[in-house]
């Protein structure tokens, strides 16, 4: 790819959008070569491209399934970051603990979430599903996340975040804490004790970023 | 990888993003519009190679129906008030009493007649961009506003009477619905009662771009109301060569057929303009008050209007338009909606279509309450469906409440997307590898999930998209301040009237003749 900075940047934007995850990686690893600083890549064209899905998706313009093959082409270019990224003084936005809670096997809407957020530039660490309190305590004292977010699609399982908030607070840790899923609503959130309920993945990462006052 | 679907978002450029995030400039795009509602848009391209239909009536019932109209017109007969169409059947080799009015229609010419029927007819729009095929090739149906309104509900539910400038309302809303396929001229108030017809007609044809039905309200008007159709086409030969309007012509039940309904038959040949032949029986009034004798006194008429066209304006498209009514036997009103109507609309509509072949046409919409509301939505959406299945060409009433006599436009705009879903619904899909989804299900991990794959991706767009509708959960429902379908209809309507003027609208010399014709119509009628 030839061009100015700017249009360079445009194309992997542009890439992503398209939900081309080859090529997004491809256009990644020439800008690398032509030496074009890690953050200017990422936020300036990764993140502000998934942003974009964003608030598409939000208007309703995008739907889930090409959120998802966006989020996957960013991914790919994210991937080609991550190990420098690592070896630079760079931090990530935030950590994100992401978990359905125990005894819920529904794991779709949790991971389109993580992939929003990872878009977005948050370290996220899945614990994956049914994960009891204790697992998610296991993962605070572990990774020190910023954010826990919790999901739960069945009526029969949300009793089971409020069970784990009151862990949490009980162990002393006083992080921001997020829910979400088919069956919960603020009203929910506020019930239990939850610091923020979002309704969708676009919104979740919304949500994220006004807690760690990143927005 | 990609989808066709970017091309339908509107983005903004990465670099516009980014100095809108920085508080530099806003890019025009991301500028909010007035109101958070899609506006209703055409089905895409696509269609089933057979239709899906239900059998109200068996073959054998259906024969019985059509045998029994035969019978009816030979040995029972009809009553013909136009003494020169009288004359021109007997001429046909129907029986005609000593007053010259009673006419028994022999099996072989009534059968002749239906032979000769066109099968299939285009109805033009002025512009040419909204022409009409019916039958639909698609295998599903257009749908139409009515004639009969004379009350107009305002989008914020209040009823009057309805005047000239809802004429202009309603051709803005049947222009801008994609589910109106042709509009009628309803009822105005405020212009003469014996030339209402001929006003709204004038106003309809210079502000809709979309074909017109007409429906004469006497003997003369058929004539203005046919001169100022061929006006607007740019004269005769144009409405001949692309008929913008069609006409009603009724019988009157039972067993009559007015001079002026005849009138309208012949018009209708000289121009070439499409028929409607319609019978409105009620039953329990005009009807037996039994369904399938008011069904059949429904097929019989319009198998005697079918022969009155094939004698009196031979080769001209005509349409069979049972409109079945019910008296309502505690009050004494007409219901359109009730239980046995629906029976009745099912039944003549297989009767005409299966039975006698003809393009056919009947009320698809409509409610008998007066508002809109959850009555109104629960019978028209029965309506269409059972219409819809029965295999009606056309399906009447968009917009229509309280029995046809009022028309609501946040009522049609609803109208409109019920139409689109059935319209949706009926294009069964194709059974094969890719909408089976087969190679995908032989390679999903069990526990697994469908969303984030190519065949998703490809499809995800093939789902039918509500304007109106709502798909919301309680809390952004809540947060859009309870936003209803009405409000976005209402929203939808608000759009609507702000149009840009249509192309194909007549220009203004031929505005200018056709309120010359009214005028001359005015002092032929009424002096």
């Amino acid at each position: 790819m030839t061009g100015s900075l700017d249009e360079r940047l445009d194309a992997i934007f542009e890439a992503v959008l398209d939900y081309e995850d080859e090529k997004t990686e491809r256009l990644v690893r020439e800008e690398l070569a032509h030496g074009t600083d890690l953050q200017v890549i990422l936020n300036d064209a990764l993140i502000s491209a998934m942003d974009e899905v964003g608030d598409l998706f939000s208007e309703g313009a995008l739907f889930v399934p090409e959120m998802l093959m966006a989020a996957r082409a960013m991914k790919a270019g994210l991937e080609v970051l991550r190990p420098l990224l690592a070896d630079t003084d760079s931090k990530p936005v935030g950590t994100i603990v992401l978990g359905t809670v125990h005894r819920d096997l529904h794991d779709i809407g949790k991971n389109l979430v993580g992939m929003m957020l990872e878009g977005a530039g948050f370290t996220v660490v899945n614990l994956g599903v049914d994960v009891p309190p204790e697992n998610f305590l296991e993962a605070v004292h572990e990774h020190h996340p910023d954010v826990i977010g919790m999901s739960a699609l069945l009526t029969t399982t949300m009793p089971n975040m409020g069970k784990t908030i009151q862990l949490l607070r009980k162990e002393g840790w006083n992080g921001h804490i997020m829910i979400g899923g088919a069956p919960v609503n603020q009203e929910f959130a506020d019930a239990i004790g939850a610091d923020g309920f979002a309704a969708d993945a676009p919104g979740a990462v919304e949500l994220a970023r006004r807690m760690i006052g990143a927005a | 990888m990609g989808n066709d679907a970017k091309s339908s978002t509107k983005r903004r450029s990465r670099r516009d993003r980014l100095a809108a995030k920085s508080g530099e400039t806003v890019a025009p795009e991301a500028a909010s519009t007035d109101f958070d509602v899609a506006m209703p848009k055409p089905l895409p391209a696509g269609g089933s190679a057979a239709r899906p239909s239900f059998a109200y009536l068996d073959d054998a019932r259906v024969d019985e129906f059509v045998e029994r109209s035969y019978l009816i017109l030979e040995e029972h007969g009809i009553h013909v008030s136009h003494a020169a169409a009288a004359a021109k059947l007997s001429e046909a080799g129907c029986k005609v009493d000593v007053d010259g009015r009673l006419v028994r229609i022999p099996r072989a010419l009534a059968e002749e007649a239906l032979a000769a029927t066109p099968r299939a007819v285009t109805l033009c729009s002025k512009s040419g961009r909204h022409d009409l095929e019916i039958p639909r090739p698609d295998n599903t149906f257009h749908m139409r506003t009515g004639t009969g309104a004379h009350g107009f509900n305002e989008p914020a539910g209040k009823w009057r009477k309805l005047v000239m400038d809802d004429v202009k309302a309603i051709a803005a809303i049947g222009d801008g619905l994609p589910e109106v396929g042709f509009i009628a001229h309803p009822f105005v108030n405020g212009v003469p009662e014996r030339t209402s017809d001929i006003h709204g007609l004038a106003t309809m044809l210079a502000n809709s771009e979309k074909h017109n039905w007409i429906q004469p309200y006497d003997v003369l008007n058929a004539r203005f109301l046919l001169e100022m159709a061929a006006v607007a086409a740019g004269g005769e030969e144009n409405l001949r060569a692309r008929p913008i309007v069609s006409c009603i012509a009724c019988s009157f039940s039972p067993f009559e057929f007015k001079e002026m309904d005849i009138e309208a038959i012949i018009q209708c040949g000289r121009y070439g303009v499409p028929i409607h032949a319609c019978s409105l029986p009620t039953a329990g009034g005009t009807a037996p008050v039994t369904m399938p004798g008011t069904v059949l006194m429904a097929a019989a008429e319009i198998l005697a209007l079918v022969t009155l066209t094939h004698i009196l304006a031979p080769g001209t498209p005509l349409i069979a338009t049972p409109l079945i009514f019910a008296l309502d036997m505690r009050t004494g009103r007409s219901l359109q909606a009730s239980v046995e109507a629906l029976s009745g609309a099912a039944m003549a509509v297989q009767v005409c279509k299966r039975g006698f072949g003809l393009m056919t046409h009947t009320y698809g919409s409509g409610s008998d309450t007066p508002d809109l509301g959850g009555q109104s939505m629960a019978e028209r959406a029965l309506v269409n469906f059972i219409v819809g299945q029965s295999g009606a060409d056309i399906l009447g009433g968009v917009g229509q409440l309280e029995c046809a006599t009022v028309f609501s436009p946040i009522q049609a705009i609803l109208d409109s997307e019920l139409g689109s879903m059935q319209r949706a619904w009926m294009r069964t899909p194709e059974i094969d590898d890719e909408t089976l989804a087969w190679d995908l299900m032989m390679d999903v991990p069990q526990g697994g999930h469908f969303l984030a794959n190519e065949h998703t991706l490809k499809h995800c767009r093939d789902v039918f998209e509500p304007s109106a509708f709502l798909k919301l959960a309680r809390d952004p429902y809540e947060a859009a301040g309870r936003r209803s379908e009405i409000d976005n209809a209402r929203a939808i309507y608000d759009r609507l009237m702000k149009r840009e003027v249509p192309p194909g609208l007549p220009g203004e010399d031929a505005v200018a003749e056709i309120n010359r014709i009214v005028v001359a119509a005015d002092k032929a009628i009424l002096d």
